[in-house]
């Protein structure tokens, strides 16, 4: 084994060029996969904390048509012992009650269909980030009376600044239409154009006086502090109470679990094209050695030495290759990983656009310990994979292709 | 009993297309000590029966013996086998391996066969001592000149204690001074080691010192005789 290792070694460097490269092929390779990998899985995170952190929650309780229906009067029945159930469970880290309603809103300049989110600001704060977006003005914590926080875009559409007024129309619990005049308080912008364009924000309390004569709520959303309780939360409250229909993240935002696992997909599609790639420039380059080297492969048979330890001796040679390049890819993909996790990679030059559908341009690499090994792994496998054809051509070696002439 | 034996040794090359017979009955003996040159216009066979000798290649038919070992009946595998323990090889282009020093090259063939690590380095530097190349042991082949590499070559033929060195034409890429080095250093161990050689040749240079000249035209043996050595300083 010894002197196999030895030749092996040797003969990895008697071409330092070609060795060079497929070192730097085998180097890069891991380093592009690990932090393409964290790049897309970063870049998922966040958009995925980004819709739980700033409305989504960890999960939500409404009346059990009100997903569907969307009308006023599906409201939850039973918002007190709800409260109290929530206020007393440990793993609950904080929750906030909303109002709802889908209405019209009228500005001097146009008429939009908009929703009007009813909050408590002191829970919504403690619950989301939402108070994060705030660009200009304060939020719902002033004296303004009847305030109201509007989207950069429905702003700019509407002509609208900060101190100006408008009316929103909407229906009542008891089928009136209703109207109430706001003030408009503060100007916000979330990383989705579509959302800041069709949401306000308005104090729950004065939602409830305009849309009825007694204390609704139609959402409560819940955050909790570990997202992985989530499903046996929502088993519980369901469990527990009638008339109302609680329900995960990844329910109440579907697209978010498609988001999850095409993103899983993609990456994996990914992967799997730079291993390939990788394997094709391994392959091209254990060949041309081969090539190069048939005579003397000739030879060792010639005088003895087993198939098998041919065989071997240029598997060695890619499996060493492939450790000293996977231990480089590796320092190289952690430092890389380290240094953008704490300064972000700016994508807002390439793909500015994106901030508008509600992903962030500035992306923090993140990857778990399972996703780094499978990818070291994989290189590692495809590596000693795309020698096996040079390996075996080299078995099959005609002892006497010493005699061809070079 | 003969070192190497053959009987009616046949080669047809394409037996289904455009048949190349490059061995027609072919049956000789060599002896233990011999120093044989294989004759003979291009394309007459010289090649194709050294491989033949040397367990590199399987005839059409006819056997061939080496010791009491029917080398035409053995497996693959267990030709390689038997190549490592009983044949040295002296190749045209020396083909010592590039990445190992000329002490290494001779060593190799001792580590292939589990000789102890202490004897190896005993018997290399021996050896490299009797082709007289003991100060350039730790030299990589690019840095010997053609002469030594095939001095080095001859080291690791003879470093597996082989029953007979086969050389296929081993001065054909020397010039006049490093060949005759080469040809004493041979006749030396086959003078005074009894070590048996068998050369594929047509230099002038190495039939004049052999003891023994087979000839082989259009692949049959066309003479098979003994001559006093002596020396010939051209090739041709």
């Amino acid at each position: 084994m010894k002197i196999l290792l030895t030749i092996a070694w040797r003969n990895i460097w008697r071409n330092k060029g070609r060795s060079g490269a497929l070192l730097a092929a085998i180097i890069i390779g891991l380093w592009a996969g690990v932090f393409t990998v964290s790049l897309m899985g970063g870049m998922l995170d966040q958009r995925i904390n980004f819709m739980i952190e700033s409305e989504i929650t960890h999960l939500q309780i409404h009346h059990p048509d009100y997903r569907i229906e969307r009308a006023v009067d599906m409201f939850i029945p039973n918002t007190i012992e709800i409260r109290e159930w929530l206020e007393e469970r440990e793993e609950i880290h904080s929750f906030t009650k909303r109002v709802l309603s889908d209405g019209m809103l009228q500005s001097p300049v146009k008429t939009s269909g908009v929703r009007i989110i009813g909050i408590n600001e002191v829970s919504e704060r403690k619950t989301t980030t939402f108070h994060e977006n705030l660009r200009k003005g304060s939020y719902l914590e002033g004296d303004i009376r009847n305030a109201i926080l509007i989207g950069e875009k429905l702003a700019n559409d509407h002509r609208l600044e900060i101190g100006q007024r408008l009316v929103l129309t909407f229906e009542r619990t008891d089928g009136e239409l209703s109207s109430g005049a706001f003030n408009i308080a503060g100007i916000f912008r979330t990383g989705s154009t579509q959302y800041d364009e069709r949401n306000v924000i308005v104090r729950s309390s004065d939602l409830m006086s305009l849309l009825s004569s007694y204390e609704v709520y139609h959402e409560i959303a819940v955050l909790l502090k570990d997202v992985d309780n989530a499903t046996y939360i929502v088993e519980e409250i369901n469990h527990n109470f009638e008339g109302i229909e609680a329900k995960t993240w990844n329910e109440l935002s579907p697209e978010l679990g498609t988001l999850v696992a095409l993103g899983g997909f993609m990456l994996f599609l990914v992967t799997m094209i730079i291993m390939l790639a990788l394997a094709f420039g391994i392959l091209n380059s254990m060949l041309m050695a081969l090539f190069e080297r048939i005579r003397e492969i000739g030879m060792l048979l010639s005088i003895g030495m087993s198939r098998l330890r041919v065989f071997s001796m240029f598997i060695l040679e890619a499996v060493i290759l492939t450790i000293v390049g996977a231990i480089f890819g590796i320092l190289l993909a952690v430092l890389s990983i380290n240094f953008f996790a704490r300064n972000g990679v700016n994508l807002e030059m390439f793909a500015g656009g994106i901030e508008e559908i509600g992903w962030p341009t500035v992306i923090y690499p993140e990857i778990t310990a399972e996703e780094f090994t499978y990818i070291v792994i994989i290189v590692i496998l495809m590596t000693i994979l795309a020698s096996l054809y040079p390996a075996w051509k080299a078995f099959r070696v005609n002892p006497m292709e010493i005699e061809k002439d070079t | 009993m003969a070192v190497i034996r053959t009987e009616k040794l046949c080669k047809v090359y394409n037996p289904d297309t455009i048949p190349v017979h490059a061995l027609r009955d072919v049956s000789i003996e060599i002896q233990k000590g011999e120093f044989t040159s294989l004759v003979g216009p291009s394309g007459s066979g010289k090649t194709t029966l050294l491989n033949m000798l040397g367990a590199l290649d399987m005839p059409s038919s006819g056997k061939s013996w080496i010791g009491d070992v029917e080398v035409t009946s053995l497996t693959d595998k267990e030709r390689i086998n038997f190549r490592l323990h009983n044949i040295g090889f002296v190749f045209q282009h020396y083909n010592l391996i590039p990445v190992f020093t000329a002490k290494e090259n001779v060593s190799f063939i001792m580590l292939l066969q589990g000789v102890d690590p202490k004897t190896i380095s005993e018997r290399a530097d021996e050896l490299l001592e009797q082709v007289g190349l003991g100060d350039r042991k730790d030299s990589r082949p690019s840095q010997l000149s053609g002469g030594q590499q095939q001095r080095v070559a001859v080291a690791r033929a003879l470093a597996s204690e082989p029953q007979f060195i086969l050389a296929d034409e081993p001065t054909a890429n020397l010039d006049t001074k490093a060949a005759m080095n080469l040809l004493d250093l041979m006749q030396k161990m086959n003078e005074e080691q009894k070590v048996t050689f068998v050369f594929s040749t047509h230099d002038q240079r190495v039939i004049s010192r052999a003891r023994r000249v087979i000839t082989l035209v259009d692949g049959a043996l066309y003479s098979d005789k003994e001559q006093e050595p002596k020396i010939v300083l051209e090739p041709k």
